[in-house]
């Protein structure tokens, strides 16, 4: 019998649900990627001669950076829970997730970078990536964090809207800003045809992870939600060249993998909400009984495993632009047909992955999915009918009693209604 | 017997110029906790009856004279009855005047007055057109007034609808019932802010995107156009209002934000199309067409504003005779800058600058007892803009200029279509809270250049709590402040909401900078500590 093995180091933590089919065979390996942002492949990848490029939102188009000779680097802060000095800088009212980046970057994590490319998204995290860059001006002394002599980091504006100037304005971006710039620092091709290249690998990424991440939507799924979102996690931290012999054997191996004869969840939900890079807070919702069968948030794979499709005659880049601002789901975007739209698309979810209930959650001090979470709770129960689960997280919650006692009110309440509905 | 003789002297001068600064104990004049005065303040013969008849009276009777004028008193009790804020913050106004000009004298006192009748003209009209235009003081009835008023987004300037402005009006959704309020009434947005986190909003998005919103979920807001133009504020949870808010109104909507990169000149592109798409929006939703003659007219008009702006500060920054407070400079400065060209500023300005000039001719000191020059910089507490007052009563630290003046320091070429979108490209994107507060590194850090420029040599550091995007370079600003060893102070507060840091303990804490650490005797010590908990 196999047990799922998560991130903590605690082995009795490792069991979640009872569930006992077989383990996946690279589950442990990707566990250990995780484990720092400068991690094995992604060592082999810079020891090759390729050129690490860090981003942190999704408006970044990480095709982009996935050009032959470079790759990227989602950024993320494993294991951070004491920021000291980034909240000396940056002040505790500010989310978790963008102190422990800076905290991670001064403690010398990202000192592989090579380049950030960054987006003003959202606050903190801007200002994370501007504490990066060398600014050179008299006025503020610049703080030399990443140390290394290649490194830059270059900012794009991403619009608030999906109108033809936006898809013009956001391609004109993605040209001077990362094209050129990977073009001038790094000799890096950027012609259509490496483009193009890099689609075709980035499709193929997101080919496997739709094929694994598919079984989420059986009946009786035959993959967790942490599985999943560990799998995901994997697909954005590490150079994809690398990475995908091992995505391509775990999709292969899916196809045999039979469930438990007894589903050992009570309920499924989709998971939705502002930045999750924490597997072991999807294995805190199943631990409660709630399996998460899809993952709409910030470092999921529900947009950023839609494959890109260039039309003919169509400009990859323009391509790359209208997907990239076609399939999110952010709430930054500001008109209010998108604002309905995306609450549709929860709802589509629900309805695809045959969910029973929905958890939104958002990041302590994120201001965009503190407000998507209120409509969220209010709009998906009222007009849909779907349960809503709402809550305020952390960037670490692995140990959050709290947390713990909400899901499992929650899976109760779900389990409650299904009775009252005869199911 | 001489020195009674020396003490009838005394009096007899204290009664007819009122006494000098460090013998006022202006603190004593307050009853306790709710700031109210036990009598009025004497501040001389002349100044005393200036205050009361061309500040005190003059304005009461113009207030009057300004409903009457701009939809008539029936709109107003209707106004009054339905919306809490207007209610509760028309009526102490004039405790508004006397809160910011508090110890002020001659010219000083005179120049500060005019700025403050300027503000409570436009805040009249624009709530007057609120309310004969909205349909919910009407029995759901859509007037002519409704036709032709344009809503938007109160960072969203003015000056975009200047094409349309001889057959339409604009006002701004949030300006009075959330920005000007909280000034006048420090617990007005309270109940607001408390709606919108019962719906589920936690305590730590910026507030007053959350007293804006709490408009929305209390029905608080009048319904008085047939379309939006909103924007983002330039921060995280501006953008997340503007929606929240567009779900309550459910109106067509135009979405103009403010683009964050904005030095980037593929960014300022991409701003001069924006603006171009949200006309057509307007003529679509309108039906008329883009008047560029009007345009014209009305940039010119604007454009003298900022000029006499420039002369101010020119003033200000050379010479000791400048007779603006630093609250009066600041909030009108703000409020003009942002609402866009309106015969009451050009009318105010005229005023000001017969003082203006009346001062510099003539030399004179109009704050003798000046002891620093203060920059202040950031997002200021709107529940005590007057802090600057009583900072220059109780220690002599006199605002010179803060950050919010500074940020539209630009005027509008006109000669071609292609300079005027230009330059309203710029304007736009040099909005409020973005150039300087959230705006890139090289803005924030513009302090310096000002600092030296206004010849200040104190800092006062607005922290807005709840401002993610100042509270991200926290760390920097300390180290600069040591190695370039400059005072600063810095100043806790949420924008609004009086309840997270009090003014009690913002004195408090520029009273322990002064004596720790600056080693300084206040002039009044009656003001170091009092209770105003109460207090509008």
């Amino acid at each position: 019998m196999y047990v799922r093995v998560g991130l903590g180091p605690n082995a009795e933590n490792r069991n979640f649900g009872g569930l006992s089919v077989k383990d996946l065979k690279h589950l442990i390996y990707f566990e250990n990627l995780l484990q720092e942002a400068n991690n094995e492949l992604v060592q082999k990848a810079r020891a090759d001669g390729k050129y690490a490029v860090g981003y942190t939102c999704y408006f970044m188009p990480e095709v982009l950076l996935d050009l032959p000779g470079c790759f990227s680097v989602r950024l993320r802060a494993p294991r951070c829970t004491s920021p000291d000095i980034a909240t000396y800088y940056m002040s505790a009212r500010v989310c978790h997730y963008g102190r422990s980046l800076f905290e991670r970057a001064l403690e010398g994590g990202y000192n592989f970078l090579d380049a950030q490319m960054a987006t003003e998204t959202c606050t903190v995290t801007c200002r994370f990536q501007e504490h990066l860059q060398k600014k050179n001006l008299d006025s503020v002394a610049d703080m030399d964090v990443i140390k290394n002599d290649n490194f830059f980091c270059e900012f794009i504006d991403v619009p608030f809207k999906k109108t033809e100037n936006s898809y013009l304005h956001y391609k004109e971006q993605l040209k001077y800003h990362v094209l050129d710039k990977l073009h001038e620092r790094f000799g890096i091709d950027s012609s259509d045809g490496a483009i193009m290249k890099a689609i075709e690998q980035h499709n193929e990424v997101c080919r496997l992870i739709n094929q694994i991440g598919d079984y989420r939507k059986l009946d009786k799924p035959t993959i967790t939600g942490y599985e999943f979102h560990v799998i995901q996690l994997v697909s954005l931290a590490c150079p994809k060249e690398l990475i995908l012999p091992y995505l391509r054997e775990t999709a292969e191996e899916m196809k045999t993998r039979e469930p438990d004869e007894r589903w050992p969840f009570r309920c499924k939900v989709v998971l939705a909400g502002s930045e999750n890079d924490d597997p072991e807070f999807t294995k805190l919702i199943e631990g409660c009984g709630a399996e998460v069968v899809a993952d709409r948030y910030c470092y999921g794979a529900v947009e950023s495993r839609i494959p890109i499709v260039v039309k003919e005659g169509q400009e990859p880049l323009d391509a790359i632009a209208r997907h990239y601002l076609d399939t999110s789901n952010c709430p930054r975007f500001m008109p209010q047909d998108i604002m309905r739209e995306r609450k549709q698309r929860l709802a589509d979810l629900v309805k695809e992955y045959k969910a029973d209930g929905l958890i939104v959650a958002s990041n302590k001090f994120c201001e965009y999915w503190s407000y998507e979470r209120v409509i969220n709770t209010v709009v998906m129960k009222r007009d849909f009918g779907i349960p809503v689960c709402s809550i305020e997280k952390e960037y670490i919650n692995s140990a959050s009693g709290q947390l713990r006692t909400r899901f499992q009110a929650f899976v109760e309440s779900v389990e409650i209604k299904k009775i009252q509905e005869g199911k | 017997m001489a020195k009674k003789k020396a003490d009838i002297k005394k009096l007899a001068r204290d009664f007819w110029h009122g006494k000098p600064h460090g013998e006022r104990r202006l603190g004593e004049l307050y009853k306790d906790k709710t700031g109210l005065y036990k009598h009025r303040e004497w501040r001389g013969v002349k100044d005393t009856l200036y205050y009361f008849y061309m500040i005190w009276l003059y304005n009461y009777i113009f207030m009057v004279k300004d409903i009457m004028e701009m939809g008539g008193p029936i709109n107003f009790a209707k106004g009054v009855w339905r919306y809490r804020w207007v209610g509760q913050t028309y009526l102490p106004v004039l405790h508004w005047f006397d809160r910011g000009m508090e110890g002020m004298r001659g010219e000083a006192l005179r120049a500060s007055a005019w700025h403050y009748r300027g503000m409570v003209n436009e805040t009249i009209r624009q709530f007057q057109r609120m309310f004969v235009a909205d349909t919910k003081l009407h029995g759901g009835k859509k007037t002519d007034a409704w036709y032709h008023t344009m809503a938007h987004n109160e960072t969203v300037w003015g000056g975009i609808f200047y094409p349309w402005s001889d057959h339409f009006d604009n006002v701004a959704m949030e300006m009075i019932p959330y920005f000007v309020t909280c000034h006048v009434n420090s617990h007005t947005v309270h109940n607001y802010i408390d709606a919108v986190q019962s719906i589920g909003l936690p305590g730590d998005p910026c507030p007053m995107c959350q007293a804006e919103s709490g408009l929305f979920v209390l029905d608080d807001m009048p319904d008085y156009a047939p379309f939006i133009i909103t924007s983002n504020e330039a921060c995280d949870a501006s953008v997340a209002t503007s929606i929240l808010q567009d779900w309550f109104y459910d109106k067509p909507l135009f979405a103009m934000p403010q683009p964050m990169q904005f030095d980037d000149p593929l960014v300022h592109q991409h701003c001069r199309r924006e603006i171009e798409e949200c006309w057509k929006f307007i003529e679509e939703q309108t039906g008329v067409p883009f008047n560029w003659d009007q345009l014209v007219k009305k940039l010119r008009q604007q454009n003298q504003l900022q000029e006499f702006e420039r002369e101010k500060w020119e003033v200000a920054a050379k010479t000791p005779y400048y007779p603006i407070n630093g609250v009066a400079q600041a909030l009108y400065r703000i409020y003009y800058s942002q609402d866009g060209d309106r015969p009451i500023w050009h009318f105010c300005d005229k005023k000001v600058r017969k003082i203006l000039e009346k001062c510099v001719s003539k030399k004179i000191n109009t704050f003798p007892k000046t002891r620093h020059r203060v920059i202040a910089w950031s997002c200021a507490p709107l529940y005590y803009s007057h802090w600057c007052t009583w900072a220059y009563n109780c220690w002599g630290l006199n605002v010179i200029i803060n950050m919010d003046s500074l940020m539209f320091d630009m005027s509008i070429r006109t000669d071609t279509y292609d300079h005027c979108l230009d330059d309203m490209a710029t304007y736009h994107m040099w909005a409020p809270m973005r150039r300087m507060a959230v705006g890139g590194m090289h803005h924030i850090f513009e302090l310096w250049e000002y600092m030296e420029k206004f010849n200040c040599d104190f800092v006062m550091m607005y922290d807005q709590l709840q401002c993610k995007g100042m509270q991200g370079v926290h760390g920097l600003f300390e180290d600069e402040f040591r190695s370039r060893n400059v005072p600063a102070i810095w100043m806790p507060h949420a924008l609004p909401d009086s309840r997270t840091v009090s003014r009690a303990e913002i004195r408090r804490i520029v009273n322990d900078y002064m004596t720790t650490v600056m080693h300084e005797e206040p002039l009044d010590p009656s003001l170091l500590d009092f209770d105003d908990s109460m207090g509008w």
